[in-house]
């Protein structure tokens, strides 16, 4: 069927679904906020079951939407300008943020490994799933230099990711938080980009301090990682 | 001339998207050339951060690209999620268990991390007489 119709159709009808699903979600999340109306939650799902429908598989999906994913550099480069307005702030508590991630980094390899190594899961799996606290670019570098499957830890980065800025949401109500910092810090750290942007819709404080949570946590897991490399073998 | 084209500049959101993929896109240039292990958009971003505090460049000329860019991130992110689909061994068992790793770990990282992050910030306060920020309105 694909073949039979001019071969810019496809990609271009991926484009437009995806970013029209999206602005769905977005109204439908901005209506009824549960942790599994997120945006992203929504519109994956929805075009997952599209792609079931229409037998698409994952190539051709993304042919016509891997544009959408290199825009992600320039969201990288656009963090400055909240990091910029925050940063009086962030010069008199930056030792906090360091503290925060190192801690946070600590729990994060400590538990994924002991509970992968319970679970019974694969040497392989366990190393590919290390890095999945960092953000993805990081987390490739991480995992060439231990050992891991790339393509596996980038899944376990979007998991990770997706699952962080979901449960995030409650666990801000649960927890007896009182610092702006330490709401940005729960999402740089758990869930990093994904978290970041979520981070951004509860406060501009909390959307910054994540973004700079998420690239420190990258930069000492890069700098843990030969380490850890040699500890794991 | 210049005067309006800077104000039209400043007032168009595309514009300002376009120049903060053109930052992007040069960084990461460089970072191919030089073969540094960092990612293009974290040079970018230093550098924005760079020309920002210099005061070469004012917020007003990357603000309104820079918040179109951030809000929308997680339309960004689909197609990475999208990716999920292609690896069918996790939808089982094995799946299940990752799932379950990741989720307990995820949750505990967010905890421990905001506890020590919220609980440092208040200690800083106490030790010290600084009062924080005029512009934390959390205290």
């Amino acid at each position: 069927m694909a073949n039979a119709l001019p071969s810019l159709f496809w990609p271009l009808f991926w484009a437009v679904i995806t970013i029209g699903l999206y602005l769905l979600s977005r109204a439908i999340h901005q209506r009824h906020s549960r942790w599994w109306t997120s945006p992203l939650l929504l519109t994956w799902s929805q075009c997952c079951a599209l792609m079931l429908i229409l037998h698409t598989n994952y190539q051709d999906y993304i042919l016509g939407t891997h544009w959408l994913l290199t825009m992600l550099g320039p969201a990288t480069v656009a963090f400055a300008m909240p990091i910029y307005e925050q940063r009086r702030l962030i010069r008199q508590y930056w030792y906090v943020l360091l503290i925060g991630v190192t801690v946070g980094s600590i729990i994060a390899f400590v538990s994924t490994w002991f509970l992968a190594w319970v679970l019974g899961l694969s040497p392989d799996l366990r190393l590919s799933l290390m890095p999945r606290s960092i953000t993805t670019p990081f987390a490739l570098e991480f995992a060439k230099e231990t050992g891991g499957i790339p393509e596996l830890a980038a899944t376990c980065v979007v998991i990770t990711g997706m699952l962080g800025a979901s449960f995030g949401g409650t666990l801000l109500r649960w927890l007896p938080l009182r610092s702006a910092f330490s709401r940005g810090a729960l999402f740089g750290m758990g869930a990093h980009a994904f978290g970041t942007a979520k981070a951004r819709q509860v406060g501009t404080i909390e959307g910054s301090v994540a973004g700079l949570t998420m690239i420190l946590a990258g930069i000492v897991g890069m700098l843990v990682a030969p380490f850890l490399a040699w500890f794991l073998r | 001339m210049i005067r309006i084209g800077s104000l039209f500049f400043q007032r168009s959101r595309w514009l300002q998207v376009g120049a903060l993929i053109a930052i992007w896109w040069c960084s990461e240039i460089m970072v191919h050339i030089l073969k540094l292990p960092i990612p293009g958009g974290v040079i970018g971003m230093g550098l924005l951060l760079a020309l920002l505090l210099s005061g070469v460049l004012r917020t007003t000329w990357v603000r309104r690209g820079a918040n179109r860019l951030l809000d929308h991130m997680a339309l960004f992110f689909v197609p990475a999620v999208m990716a999920l689909l292609n690896h069918s061994e996790l939808l089982s068992i094995i799946g299940l268990k990752v799932l379950l790793v990741i989720a307990v770990s995820t949750v505990a990282v967010m905890v421990g991390t905001a506890l020590v992050v919220d609980f440092c910030f208040h200690w800083g306060d106490g030790c010290s007489d600084q009062k924080p920020d005029a512009e934390d309105p959390t205290t």
